[in-house]
């Protein structure tokens, strides 16, 4: 991307692009102080990594300040609103510097002391930071943007304000829990990744993400929840295994009846005997559709070219959980590896935004081999102290109720033998 | 668009009768097919196609937008007819349930309310008020509109391979390559006219939707064009009020 000098000219022609898909009609930031590079490893490389919610928020500011919102929002501004706009830029440069030393935290802006928004969302497992598709779309847009999130990676739902996950709660105190609402709200904010997106762009994401809604979700609701092997083997493992008790008995299996009313209403009735045949059109419409992805994003490294969009994030959600989860029975998980285009983009997506995550993956890759060995020598500790135990409560027993009292002799001469004998002789008497 | 000779039948029963209990369906020969896309791809299979000199990317895009319009311009149309009480209390119920005697037309009509409320609700549209609705079709027929820009088709300049053939073989040269690419339609521009067409001359009590796609200047010429050129009308039925 170009570096491009403050000034209102290039405003005014740039002007006529807009996206459609930032819905706030905030008056345009101008000037173009887009010092910083796109998002990418020169972010890396230039800033130490603090926090990771202060990823870039800066830089997505700034080169939203150098072109306008949209074309409405083009047609209602007015010069008197420039003026308020610099001294926003200038606050934020110098809330940029103090962020590089660590002391204000972005999104703060200078002056406004409102509460960091929160974002509730199922934990990360399998080498993603989430299980959930929801989640997982909702942190990598947060992610792409820098937007100051405090991100609370809970396994109980019933925790979260919304009793659903994910979930947002604002500055302001509400709680959102649509996905697609989640991400209009960072973007209201003046998180948007898709701000430099010419109009066209932004139709073509509208498109592509009904495409995968269409197409993709059915089946990989049914690849995780209704396919037998891998809901037994995979998902439920993980939810039982991860959420607290009592829930994990009840939770799991209610959402998997959610999952398959929602995948039934999704693609109509059809009659029992037609579900193999409704499952073979399923998938043979799911490669398809990754087959069209991998054909739209060619060798970019990013569907609209070099800095991540909407887009991006929910399209890597769906592929990522297809690629990371090790399921038993992937069919299409074949096809997307036969796809090298769409591999490379998750694990550079992965590799970039979320390195921690992905250095949890190996880790257990490397211990399938010890696991038994280890388990070993803990398994026969237990069993001999399990042992120990139970031959301890039986004497225990014996002795508090009398079967067995040892008595002590005045002279000792044969003290345990004797003693026993004697009791039991009393016993038998 | 294809030039196929075909023959419309209007029919009551025609949800039941079809194989997957979607309408349109296309009865040919002993061979029924119903729904858009498997319509399509029978035709093609019989060797008319409409979308041939496209390549793969256009492709994409194409199918990723027909599916935009079936996501949202349909399930508004959908969510108009029956989640929006005004319009079903006036028009929906009395026109659905019309072919049948009392009490069928109540009953089939009340069923089919509540099917299609419970499929709202599963794709998370249970929740929205009219205004949400109308503002999705409004970014809808925003992103078609911008991606029509200015041209009279969605998908131009495709090449049109009989032409290219025929010059190639008559050793004719490759000048003039502009010569080979047609304006065609394609199915997105077919799907595109079919519910614009429908929400813009269908009178509901309320007009909004309609407004909204009336918004648009260069849809409302698309729709005239389509409508004009392949259904011989003289004078457009698209009334602007």
């Amino acid at each position: 991307m170009e570096h491009k000098s403050p000034s209102p000219a290039p405003t005014a022609s740039s002007g006529v692009q807009g996206s459609p898909l930032s819905g706030c009609p905030d008056s345009p930031r101008r000037g173009g102080l887009r010092i910083l590079p796109p998002f990418g490893r020169h972010l890396w490389i230039r800033r130490r990594p603090p926090s990771p919610e202060a990823l870039g928020s800066a830089p997505r500011r700034f080169q939203a300040a150098s072109r306008a919102w949209t074309s409405r929002a083009l047609l209602t501004a007015s010069p008197g609103s420039r003026p308020g706009s610099a001294e926003r830029e200038g606050g934020g440069s110098t809330q940029w510097r103090a962020e590089a030393q660590g002391e204000v935290l972005p999104g703060q802006r200078a002056g406004k002391m409102a509460a960091p928004m929160e974002l509730f969302c199922w934990s990360g497992g399998w080498g993603l930071p989430s299980v959930d598709l929801d989640s997982l779309a909702v942190l990598t847009y947060a992610r792409f943007t820098g937007a100051p999130l405090k991100v609370h990676k809970i396994t109980n739902p019933w925790r979260s304000p919304s009793g659903t996950l994910p979930a947002l709660r604002t500055s302001h105190g509400e709680v959102i829990s649509v996905p697609h609402k989640i991400i209009t709200h960072l973007r209201k904010e003046k998180y948007n990744a898709d701000y430099d997106l010419s109009a066209r762009q932004g139709a073509d994401t509208l498109a592509f993400m009904s495409l995968l809604e269409e197409k993709l979700l059915p089946v990989l609701i049914h690849t995780f929840w209704v396919d037998a092997k891998n809901y037994v083997e995979v998902t439920r493992k993980w939810y039982a295994e991860a959420m607290p008790f009592p829930l994990n008995f009840f939770l799991p299996g209610r959402m998997q009846r959610q999952y398959m009313e929602r995948l039934q209403l999704l693609c109509g009735e059809h009659r029992p005997e037609d579900e193999e045949e409704l499952e073979k059109e399923l998938y043979q419409e799911a490669r398809e559709c990754l087959t069209l992805l991998s054909q739209r994003l060619g060798s970019q490294k990013f569907f609209f070219g070099d800095a991540p969009a909407s887009l991006d994030a929910f399209v890597f959600s769906y592929l990522a959980l297809l690629q990371q989860a090790k399921l038993p029975s992937g069919k299409l998980q074949a096809h997307l590896r036969g796809l090298h285009n769409l591999c490379a983009y998750c694990t550079h997506i992965l590799s970039l935004y979320f390195p921690w995550e992905g250095a949890e993956a190996p880790p257990p890759r490397q211990t399938p081999a010890n696991p038994e060995t280890e388990e070993e020598p803990y398994r026969r500790r237990n069993q001999i102290l399990t042992v120990l135990a139970g031959l301890a409560a039986m004497a225990g027993y014996a002795l508090l109720s009398g079967i067995v009292s040892i008595q002590r002799a005045p002279h000792a001469r044969a003290p345990g033998t004797q003693a026993l004998g004697m009791a039991e002789e009393d016993e038998e008497e | 668009m294809c030039n196929l000779p075909i023959k419309v039948v209007c029919r009551a029963n025609a949800e039941y009768m079809s194989p997957s209990g979607k309408v349109p369906f296309i009865h040919v020969g002993n061979q029924v097919v119903s729904e858009l896309g498997p319509i399509v791809q029978f035709v093609k299979a019989k060797g008319h196609s409409l979308s041939d000199g496209l390549d793969e990317v256009q492709k994409a895009e194409m199918k990723a937008y027909m599916e935009l319009v079936n996501n949202m311009l349909l399930t508004a149309e959908l969510y108009l007819q029956w989640c929006d009480d005004a319009t079903v209390g006036e028009i929906t119920l009395a026109r659905y349930g019309s072919p049948y005697p009392w009490p069928l037309n109540h009953i089939l009509a009340y069923q089919k309310q509540w099917e299609v409320k419970r499929k709202m609700k599963a794709i998370g549209w249970g929740n929205k008020t009219l205004d949400q609705v109308l503002e999705d079709v409004d970014q809808c027929c925003q992103a078609l509109s911008q991606r029509l820009g200015t041209q009279p088709y969605f998908f131009n300049k495709h090449l049109n391979i009989w032409k290219f053939t025929v010059h190639v073989l008559s050793k004719s040269g490759l000048e003039n390559f502009e010569h080979y690419f047609t304006i065609m339609p394609t199915e997105l521009d077919a799907l595109v006219f079919g519910h614009l067409y429908t929400i813009l001359t269908t009178q509901m009590t309320n007009d909004e939707l309609s407004e909204k796609v009336k918004n648009y200047s260069n849809l409302l010429a698309f729709c005239r064009r389509i409508e004009q050129h392949y259904f011989g009308k003289g004078s457009s039925s698209i009334r602007l009020s």
